[in-house]
This record gives structure tokens, C-alpha cells and sequence, in this order.
């Protein structure tokens, strides 16, 4: 019977790297902040995925990639936790959340 | 073709579908459900990759946390009615286009040209008890700094909540 085609590597990788690129899109061409915020998750799950598939075809005798990835998770939730505390602050002292015309945030 | 492939081909494409909501949906509420079915479309990736406590945590961790913190940020930030449509100039999207399409295809390049150290044949075999001890034994400098990092931006969104109400 041959392997079936879930124990393909690149099957993985391509799927984060298309987590990737929409995430690279998704953060250039977004007007809002939390539209930003969240192609950086995209981002961020692509990485995840790309330490998994690493871990068990490359390497499968230890568990260091999937550790990274929980440390990946983390960083995320500090990330989306700090990055959401900002943009409440910055909608109540502008009243919109764009990002073109966000110049100072101090005075 | 037999059943698990089948079913793989599909969250493959629910996956890829996903993001592509995310990405290019005109409504920022559109594009948070869309990163749920990235989400969970990422989990079942996992699933078959051997990876089940993976799977748990990305669904307790994006789907249950993450995503909630965005829900609250979306209702917190104004009326619907007042929020500027997402689709900016057509010159902006083009150009993000071809950025993003330019590092789609040089990667993709990159990934089918190199040489994978890839061992064949040989199961899978890491259960959630080696996570375990990885995390404990050989990663612990870097486990205590997460833990750090993540108490460092609790303290942070309450003094930024502080700033918010005015007091100093």
C-alpha cells in the first residue's frame, strides 16, 4: 500500500506558507488596526504549523518543535493581549483606529 | 483515494479558504470568523501530524482566547456604521499583491529546491509526557521567560486600562 499523502512534508509547508503570504497581504493593505492584528495571527499559525510538520518528519525523536510552537501560542496571546490594549486607547483618543493617520501617540 | 485522505484534502482547503476570508473579506467581524475556520482548520493539520495536545491547545488558545480578545476589541472600537470600509484604493491592493506574491513564489521555490533531511518510515511516537519533559528539563530558561513575558503584558493591559479611565 503506498504512503498516503498526509505523510508528505511539503503538503505542510505549503500550506504555511500560504498562511504566510495571505498574512503578509492582509498586513499591508488593511486600513484598520485590528484588521493588521489579525494577519499577524495568520502569521504566526503558518509558523506553528511549520515547527510541527518540522518536528515530525525531520525529526521525530524528540519533542523541541512542538514545545516551540506552545511557546509560539504564547507569544501570540502576550502579543494580542498588549496590541488590543493599545488600540482601545488609541480609538478613544482619536475615535477611528486607522492606521494612515495614527502620527503621535504622545504628546 | 481512501477516507483520511479525503478528509485531509478537505481541512486543507477549509484551512486555505479560511484565510482567504480572513484576508480579503470587507468586514472586519467577516474576517475574525474566517481566522476561526484558519483556527480550526489548523488543529485538524495537527491531528494528522501526530500532534493531538497541539491540537487542544490551538483550539483552547486561538479559538477560546485569542479570538474573544479580538471580538472585545471589535465591539469596543466604535459603531459599525462609523468604521471605515476595509477595501482600500485598488493601487494599494495591487501593490500588496505582487509583494505578497513575490514572496509566495520565492519561497516556493526555495522549499521545492532544498534538501529536507527527511527520515522515512519511522512512526511518530511523542506523546503529551514528552512535551512534558522537554518543556521542564531542557527548555526551562526559555519556558520561565514566556511566563515572564506573558506577566509583563498582563501588567501592561491593566496599566494601559488605567490610562484609559484616567488615572495615573
Amino acid at each position: 500500500m503506498a504512503t498516503p499523502i498526509y505523510n508528505n512534508l511539503y503538503l505542510f509547508l505549503f500550506v504555511g506558507l500560504f498562511l504566510l503570504a495571505c498574512g503578509i497581504l492582509g498586513l499591508l493593505y488593511r486600513r484598520t488596526l485590528i484588521g493588521m492584528l489579525i494577519s499577524i495571527e495568520l502569521v504566526m499559525n503558518g509558523a506553528g504549523l511549520n515547527f510541527v510538520a518540522f518536528n515530525r518528519f525531520a525529526s521525530p525523536d524528540n519533542a523541541y518543535g512542538l514545545a516551540f510552537t506552545i511557546f509560539i501560542m504564547g507569544i501570540a496571546a502576550a502579543e494580542a493581549a498588549i496590541a488590543l490594549g493599545i488600540i482601545i486607547l488609541i480609538f478613544k483618543r482619536y475615535r477611528h483606529i486607522e492606521g494612515r493617520d495614527i502620527k503621535e501617540m504622545k504628546d | 483515494m481512501s477516507l483520511p485522505e479525503i478528509v485531509f484534502l478537505l481541512v486543507m482547503f477549509v484551512t486555505m479558504i479560511g484565510a482567504l476570508i480572513t484576508v480579503l473579506s470587507g468586514s472586519i467581524i467577516y474576517a475574525m470568523i474566517g481566522l476561526v475556520t484558519t483556527m480550526f482548520g489548523i488543529a485538524g493539520l495537527y491531528i494528522y501530524l501526530n500532534a493531538p495536545f497541539i491540537a487542544m491547545m490551538q483550539i483552547l488558545i486561538y479559538v477560546g482566547a485569542i479570538t474573544i480578545l479580538i471580538a472585545f476589541a471589535i465591539m469596543l472600537s466604535g459603531p459599525h456604521y462609523k468604521r471605515p470600509k476595509e477595501w482600500t484604493t485598488p493601487v494599494k491592493f495591487v501593490v500588496s499583491l505582487i509583494v505578497s506574491l513575490i514572496s509566495f513564489v520565492v519561497l516556493f521555490k526555495v522549499i521545492m529546491n532544498a534538501q529536507w533531511m527527511q527520515t522515512k518510515a519511522k512512526a511518530f511516537t511523542i506523546t503529551t509526557e514528552n512535551i512534558g519533559r522537554v518543556l521542564f528539563d531542557k527548555l526551562m530558561l526559555p519556558f520561565e521567560l514566556i511566563s515572564l513575558l506573558i506577566v509583563v503584558s498582563i501588567i501592561g493591559s491593566i496599566m494601559l486600562a488605567l490610562i484609559a479611565k484616567g488615572e495615573k
